[in-house]
């Protein structure tokens, strides 16, 4: 659509206005992070002699490390988890005919809509009562079941091709080889982007750790940046804004590698609501 | 909409029967799709609907999280005490303010944009993608970030303000700012996904139509007015009750990290509330209470999500 030229500069520039809007306090975070400690509380927007001090501040005075290998232990084990379960969970559903399948999808699709707030209480008692506190089983266990992840697999699962499985059949692979040898390969596309989902989710989530880790033993990145606000932040905002930007690089360096496919899965996650 | 949703499922009964000559796999066929919905299904039986029904038998109780002591029941008691607590009212006002500023700066806003970034083709990608950027960061990162940028002595926004003579208040710790502030930044969060929502929805809009518009002599106003908003309308409902329910949950965390629900109540919200009552004052009761009536309220918007998914449905028509 050709707009006429008056709208086409308004468009322009809200849109670069907005640009602006997001990219500054980008600029600013990392501005901060490379500044040393004498000139943070300059407001110059570049350092004159930028620094990985503050990085070295995380990883030495606080105890980053420990947070980042919570957060990509956790982060890995739980997304894999989450995608090997759904897989199985949607098989069932597109592959099997069986009594109570239609109910037990809409019960499926009836926790999609029944968000973590709701049922933290009871199931934050149960971690009390395993004794689970402040391990990574309590940040893994309780959301390894993901309805979205088995509603997406199992459009997909759906609209396989009916000859490939068939072939599979007729060379005598089981429902359980069919699923690992012919549907899985097939549907890496989707895989892939529900993995960057569950990934950003897993590792971005900040209320659930919030309730359940307590020292380095199971905190994680978010928690980490949460801690060291209370402790140091407020003195030493250089480190600060050195965590802020470690947390923040895995999600959006997935983004820029896979960015398209990112795009349009976002898209469809959007139906979760 | 369940009879759609199934109906591509009876493709794949055919493949049981031809396992089914086989007595062995029949048997097996039997066991086999809840031996792969088990892990599944006890997950959301045990996360999910069984804590939903604790909660309601939790919000009639008096309890203080301590193992040691027995709960006790106390009827409706906990619903009458939160409901007349100022915590509550202060609560409830302010979801009701953070609600509804969302509808002009999160669903409306992004509206033109969408469209003008549609109008530009591929070559207002970079635009999206740069528009995106906030919602792959934390929250956590996003709040500490704009504390920082916020801060009222040594913060980039008072440097730059001072530069064009205008002084920066302390915008966090005034009652009457703060949650202006947070709506601020989850607008800023939320606006290029919501964006990108309704880019998915012009996506589907065949531009052949707005040639044979033009051909006819549409202007761009008459165009917008009368095939791309009609046409984007079902995104937008749907962009609206996604953004309410983003907006009960996700603000807890610049809340938590912002102001911690003050300076007097100013900012808390319904979810912050039931966070407070739980596990800062222990009374688990009243927090369940809460729960459930931040359950009914999500209860209420769901159901305006069906009638608008209803409704999308009649427009494919």
């Amino acid at each position: 659509m050709e707009l006429s030229r008056s709208w086409r500069v308004i468009g322009h520039l809200v849109l670069l206005t907005c640009c602006l809007a997001v990219a500054a306090p980008v600029a600013v975070v990392l501005a901060t992070a490379l500044k040393s400690p004498s000139e943070v509380f300059q407001p110059s927007l570049w350092p004159s002699a930028p620094t990985f001090d503050n990085f070295a501040t995380l990883f030495g005075k606080a105890r980053f490390a420990d947070y980042l290998w919570n957060s990509v232990a956790t982060t890995v084990l739980r997304v894999s988890g989450q995608l090997v379960i759904a897989l199985l969970a949607a098989w069932a559903f597109a592959r099997f005919a069986f009594r109570g399948r239609d109910t037990l999808f809409a019960m499926v699709l009836g926790a999609m809509m029944i968000p973590h707030l709701l049922t933290m209480i009871p199931v934050y008692i149960l971690m009390a009562r395993l004794g689970w506190f402040d391990t990574w089983a309590a940040l893994i266990i309780p959301n390894l079941a993901m309805p979205f992840a088995v509603f997406l697999l199992r459009q997909h699962m759906l609209a396989f091709p009916r000859d490939l499985l068939d072939a599979a059949e007729m060379d005598g692979a089981g429902p359980w080889r069919a699923l690992w040898r012919v549907v899985v390969p097939n549907l890496a596309p989707a895989l892939s982007a529900l993995t960057i989902i569950l990934f950003v989710e897993c590792w971005n989530e900040y209320f659930w750790p919030l309730l359940v880790t307590e020292t380095e033993a199971s905190r994680t990145l978010q928690m980490g940046l949460r801690e060291f606000l209370e402790s140091d932040g407020y003195s030493d905002f250089g480190a600060m804004m050195a965590g802020v930007a470690l947390a923040s690089v895995p999600a959006v360096a997935l983004f820029l590698i896979l960015q398209r496919r990112v795009m349009d899965t976002f898209v469809a996650s959007g139906l979760k609501g | 909409m369940s009879d759609a949703a199934f109906a591509p499922g009876a493709a794949a009964e055919g493949i049981p029967s031809a396992v089914a000559r086989l007595p062995l796999r029949l048997r097996l066929a039997g066991v086999a799709p809840w031996l792969y919905l088990a892990p599944t299904l006890l997950g959301l039986g045990i996360f999910v609907y069984w804590p939903l029904i604790h909660t309601v038998a939790l919000s009639m109780t008096e309890w203080n999280l301590n193992p040691d002591q027995p709960a006790r029941f106390v009827g409706l008691e906990n619903y009458g005490r939160v409901a007349s607590s100022t915590l509550f009212e202060h609560a409830w006002v302010n979801s009701l303010i953070y609600v509804g500023a969302s509808i002009p700066l999160k669903v409306l806003a992004p509206v033109p944009l969408a469209v003008f970034v549609w109008s530009l083709g591929a070559r207002g990608h970079a635009y999206r993608a740069i528009l995106f950027l906030p919602t792959l960061i934390s929250f956590v990162a996003v709040a500490i970030a704009f504390l920082w940028i916020l801060n009222p002595i040594f913060g980039y926004a008072k440097a730059w303000l001072g530069e064009i003579g205008v002084r920066l208040p302390a915008l966090l710790t005034d009652a009457d700012t703060a949650i202006w502030t947070i709506i601020a930044i989850s607008s800023w969060k939320v606006m290029g996904f919501n964006m990108l929502l309704y880019l998915a929805g012009l996506a589907s809009i065949n531009r052949d139509l707005i040639e044979a518009m033009r051909m006819d002599g549409a202007s761009d106003g008459v165009i917008l007015r009368r095939l791309i908003l009609p046409l984007l309308t079902p995104t937008l409902f749907f962009v609206l009750i996604s953004t309410v329910i983003f907006t009960i949950q996700q603000v807890f965390t610049p809340i938590d990290i912002l102001t911690g629900g003050g300076p007097q109540n100013s900012t808390t919200n319904l979810f912050h509330m039931v966070y407070q009552y739980t596990f800062v004052t222990f009374d688990v009761g009243a927090g369940a209470a809460g729960t459930v009536m931040l359950f009914a309220l999500l209860m209420a918007v769901t159901a305006a999500q069906i009638l608008t998914l209803d409704r999308r449905v009649e427009y494919g028509r």
